[in-house]
């Protein structure tokens, strides 16, 4: 039953991506006001998966190469946050966002804080959004750049430390005409997960008793 | 002592920090503000604090720090705000300047209530710093690949355009946001290979290049060398790629690569052997023609190799000829035989020219053209000049052979005129001395020592005739009496005179062929010839020896190649040969002539041979002497075979025996141009006893006749200025036939077996031989003889009349 804790029923999978895509849409908010263009973000799906798994889908198309926003949480429960890029797409990401009149030179200087304070939005979004749904605190860190392979990111070496599974949340971006696709991980153990789960069921007892007011 | 340290109030420390530092509280108010916010906002504490901010500071309602404080205050968030991508507050640092600055917003707890503080960064040292070092970097970096005529493209390591210079707008007609952001393979015509190079699959290094075929964005194609450097940047991989536009030179080694196919094909089209060679003379070429006539693969025969087929004796030739146009820069042209597959050899011609695009040679371009058949040709027409001038040589030698014997024979023949004249008039003074000497000796009475001397007279007279017989002889001036002679009855009757001629130390050997046809000659001078020639021979072999005699039938086609010239006809060759000591060529030239002898002086007159030879020659013949020193003679007569008429009369004598004088006195006519011998004829008529008239011409003749008719005999010299004895003669039987008319003639002054139809007196004669002509034409008993016929016709045409 251990495992079978981990994983999620349908309905669970579509309020967690309910939830996940509040909490993009604020960061969305976030970045149309820095930027000043439109942002389109979404979730198109959520899993939970082991470090393992989800080092191999962060890296099925785009072997290596990554790099990720870390930044990690407490509260209810506890663990990392990772927004990952392939790293050819975090340079669009990047040059979306500081504008494509800047030169590749001053992209790439400015990819490092750009990506860190994209990403500390998305992540804060995310997780705030969960906080919200909670109705408690979680504290977060200051947001962090890695760059590495699956392995790497997810510290597929470290084991038991942080727990095993990931949630594991595909993210696509649309901005100024570029199309964006990066993961969002949460790195938990199984008692986060289960806090979590239950989170989501206490959302979605919410949603059935108050099925005419939605969290806007 | 840690309880005192834990109470100390922080208030100054906050003041003392070198940043900025703002605490609000759950509803946005200022609730801590410290000095340093206050020198760089212009805003003291006092003035702002229990404010809310986004009243200080308006323009902050727009950015996204106040979702990041509610965040922070409501979630316990921590937010990072940076100068490059948020618009933030606006600080001025001590000098005036703008004060660039990140913020960083975290949660404050103190007991339920919550707070956010922020954190104002100053970076604008660093950041200034940053900014000039690169755009100083910048304007180098820009002034380099912006003046490039080449398209400068950097992307990352999968192929991501980043970015792109001004040539690369021009080049692919792409404005910069239409291509940042794509992969590369938007300008690839296929682009693997450029893609696999980006990624570093290794097999391109930094610095090298490869060659891809762009495309433009209006779908124009073009081709590019493009090379590229692989670069980092925080880890990251880009790679800078230029791309040099080498359309125009592709189209120009497309159009020279055809070129050259062009001139291939032409090369392996040619019927010759075609090669070439580099300026140093080494081969680098050789058209399938050439490998399939040496059938050896072309590389055997690169560098100097092709020498191999070369024939061994025109190598060294041709090599020495190569290296000279190579060093001189001339065309190369040679003959020399190639070793075909098969074996054989055949001349070619090698001919190579230079070729100098621009002064300097750079190759040349050879071929070999068979010429086996002008060469043939040539050594053919060679040889025919040769054949030609050999038979012009051996022609030219014939005709010297021929003119030697014309003029031989003109010699002879000048010769035999002189002698002849000389013998005619030596003959005529003989005559007369002859006369003169026995009409003396019958008027001097009985005296030995005048009768010794008078004889002695006699003797050197008439071996005077004899010489003069002789010279006529050989002057073919002698009378000959041509008859049909079977040599196989003739010359076994000469031969127990002969071997006593020779002696007995020379053994004689007749070889006569039994089917030998009879010859015209006159059969007492062919005996006299053939006892000169044996007794020369006798002469030739003092120590003994052998001779023989040989008789064969020829014909003129036998005669083909013999030493004289003979006219065609059928021919009896006698040849008599000896084993004597031979002569000398000089000798031999001079053998025929006459006087010409090597025997001692009083041993030999000089005129045998002369004689044979006048004897064959009046005959019809020929004859020729072939004599080497050491291996004896031989002498080879030809004579004319006698036809079916020459063999009807035996010989016959021209004047009969001498009969008796009829003691009739006569009146005669003597009719001679030379007084002398007229003179003495007369005087021996006259001493015979009858009187004699004279005429010293035929016309003087002519007009005695009429004078005087009563004449009995005309004697008459035949050769005489005007009308000659014969036409005299004949002049006077028209009008007397009945005059017997003697005919006086020196030794062949008649032409050759001319009809007279007269008696003849040879001169010189004696009293005794002109009684006994007297005689024969008085006594009218005709006498054998082609004239006697007419004799007797005429004496039957008087005794009928």
């Amino acid at each position: 039953m251990k495992f079978g804790a981990s994983e999620l029923s349908e309905v669970e999978q579509d309020a967690l991506a309910e939830i996940a895509n509040i909490g993009v849409s604020r960061a969305a908010n976030s970045l149309r006001q820095m930027v000043g263009e439109q942002v389109l973000l979404s979730v198109p799906a959520v899993s939970i998966v082991t470090r393992q798994a989800a080092s191999r889908l962060v890296e099925r198309d785009n072997p290596a190469k990554l790099v990720a926003v870390q930044q990690s949480f407490e509260g209810p429960f506890s663990g990392r946050a990772l927004l990952i890029f392939p790293e050819a797409q975090s340079l669009e990401l990047v040059r979306s966002i500081i504008g494509d009149e800047h030169s590749l030179e001053d992209v790439i200087d400015l990819e490092h804080e750009a990506l860190a304070e994209t990403g500390n939005i998305i992540l804060n979004a995310c997780l705030a959004t969960i906080a919200n749904v909670l109705r408690r605190t979680m504290r977060m860190s200051l947001p962090s750049v890695i760059r590495g392979d699956g392995a790497t990111l997810f510290d597929v070496q470290g084991g038991a430390n942080g727990g095993n599974l990931v949630l594991f949340l595909y993210i696509d971006f649309t901005i100024k005409h570029h199309d964006v696709h990066g993961f969002i991980a949460l790195l938990m153990d199984l008692p986060a997960i289960t806090i979590l789960k239950a989170i989501v069921r206490d959302y979605i007892d919410a949603i059935g008793q108050q099925p005419s007011s939605h969290v806007g | 002592m840690l309880d005192d340290l834990s109470e100390f109030a922080l208030a100054p420390v906050l003041d003392a920090l070198d940043l900025g530092t703002i605490v609000l509280d759950a509803h946005g108010r200022i609730v801590g503000w410290n000095e340093w916010m206050g020198r760089v906002s212009g805003f003291s504490k006092q003035s702002v604090l229990g404010a809310n901010l986004y009243d200080v500071f308006p323009t902050l309602r727009g950015s996204r720090l106040p979702a990041a404080i509610e965040d922070s205050i409501q979630v316990g968030s921590s937010s990072v705000l940076t100068h490059s991508l948020n618009a933030l507050l606006p600080l001025r640092g001590e000098n005036g300047q703008e004060l660039l600055h990140n913020i960083v917003v975290r949660p404050i707890s103190s007991g339920r209530s919550r707070y956010s503080l922020l954190q104002i960064n100053d970076v604008t040292v660093p950041v200034t710093r940053e900014r000039v070092l690169r755009e100083r970097q910048n304007a180098r970096y820009h002034a380099i690949v912006d003046s490039a005529p080449d398209a400068i493209i950097t992307t990352s390591a999968d192929g991501t355009i980043q970015w792109l210079n001004g040539a690369a707008e021009r080049v692919f007609g792409y404005a910069p946001p239409q291509l940042v952001g794509r992969k590369i393979d938007v300008l690839l015509l296929g682009g693997d290979k450029l893609s696999n190079a980006l990624a570093g699959d290794g097999a391109h290094g930094a610095g090298s290049s490869i060659q891809v075929v762009g495309r433009r964005q209006d779908d124009e194609t073009g081709y590019f060398d493009v090379s590229f450097a692989r670069w980092s940047a925080d880890e990251r991989v880009f790679v800078t790629t230029i791309w040099r536009d080498v359309t125009g030179r592709m189209a120009a080694e497309a159009a020279l690569r055809e070129s050259e196919t062009r001139h291939r094909a032409l090369l392996e089209a040619l019927p010759q052997l075609v090669w070439t060679a580099g300026a140093g003379g080494g081969c680098d070429y050789f058209n399938p023609q050439w490998q399939a006539y040496t059938g050896a693969a072309s590389e055997a025969h690169l560098g100097s190799g092709w020498l191999k087929v070369i024939h061994e004796a025109d190598r060294a030739g041709l090599q020495a000829a190569w290296e000279s146009s190579l060093s001189q820069g001339r065309v190369f042209d040679a003959e020399a035989r190639l070793h075909r597959f098969d074996g054989a050899y055949r001349w070619f011609k090698m001919r190579a020219i230079p070729v100098a695009p621009d002064g300097t040679i750079t190759k040349w371009f050879g071929t070999a053209t068979d010429i086996t058949d002008l060469v043939e040709a040539r050594n053919s027409l060679r040889r025919n000049n040769e054949e030609l001038e050999a038979l012009v040589a051996e022609r030219t030698h014939e005709r010297e052979v021929a003119l030697n014997q014309l003029y031989e024979s003109q010699k002879m023949e000048t010769i035999g005129q002189l002698t002849g004249g000389v013998a005619h008039d030596f003959n005529n003074l003989l005559a007369v001395i002859l006369g003169s000497l026995s009409l003396l000796k019958k008027a001097l009475p009985e005296d030995p020592r005048t009768s010794r001397l008078l004889e002695g007279a006699i003797q050197g007279a008439e071996r005077g005739a004899t010489l003069t017989k002789r010279l006529l002889a050989f002057a073919r001036r002698q009378e000959l009496k041509l008859e049909a002679i079977e040599l196989q009855k003739l010359i076994p009757d000469v031969m127990d005179f002969l071997r006593q001629s020779v002696g007995p130390s020379i053994s004689v050997t007749l070889d006569i062929s039994p089917d030998v046809e009879p010859v015209k000659i006159d059969a007492n001078q062919l005996e006299l010839a053939l006892m000169n020639l044996a007794v020369n021979a006798r002469d030739a072999m003092p120590l003994g020896g052998s001779l023989t005699i040989t008789c064969r039938n020829e014909t003129r086609r036998d005669l083909a190649g013999l030493p004289v010239a003979l006219p065609r006809g059928d021919y009896v060759r006698i040849c008599v040969a000896d084993t004597g000591e031979g002569m000398s060529k000089a000798t031999l030239v001079k053998a025929m002539e006459p006087f010409f002898t090597t025997k001692g002086i009083g041993k030999g007159t000089g005129l045998g041979l002369s004689m044979v030879h006048g004897l064959a020659a009046q005959a019809g013949g020929a004859m020729h002497i072939a004599s080497d020193l050491g291996r004896g003679t031989a002498v080879t007569l030809w004579l004319p075979r006698a036809r079916q008429e020459d063999v009807a009369q035996p010989a016959g004598q021209p004047i009969a025996a001498a009969t008796n004088g009829t003691g009739r006195k006569l009146r005669i006519l003597l009719v001679d141009d030379d007084s002398l011998v007229s003179m003495n004829t007369a005087y021996m008529l006259m001493d015979l006893g009858h009187s004699v008239l004279e005429a010293t011409s035929a016309g003087h003749a002519l007009q005695l006749f009429e004078s005087d008719p009563q004449l009995d005999v005309m004697i008459t010299d035949y050769a005489m200025p005007g009308m000659n004895g014969l036409d005299l003669a004949r002049r006077i039987r028209a009008t007397r036939p009945m005059l017997p008319i003697i005919l006086a003639t020196g030794y062949a002054e008649l032409p050759p077996h001319a009809t007279l139809g007269f008696p003849r007196l040879g001169k010189p004669y004696t009293q005794d031989e002109l009684a006994e002509a007297l005689d024969q034409v008085l006594n009218a008993s005709p006498p054998q003889g082609s004239w006697g016929t007419e004799f007797q016709s005429a004496s039957g045409r008087a005794s009928a009349g």
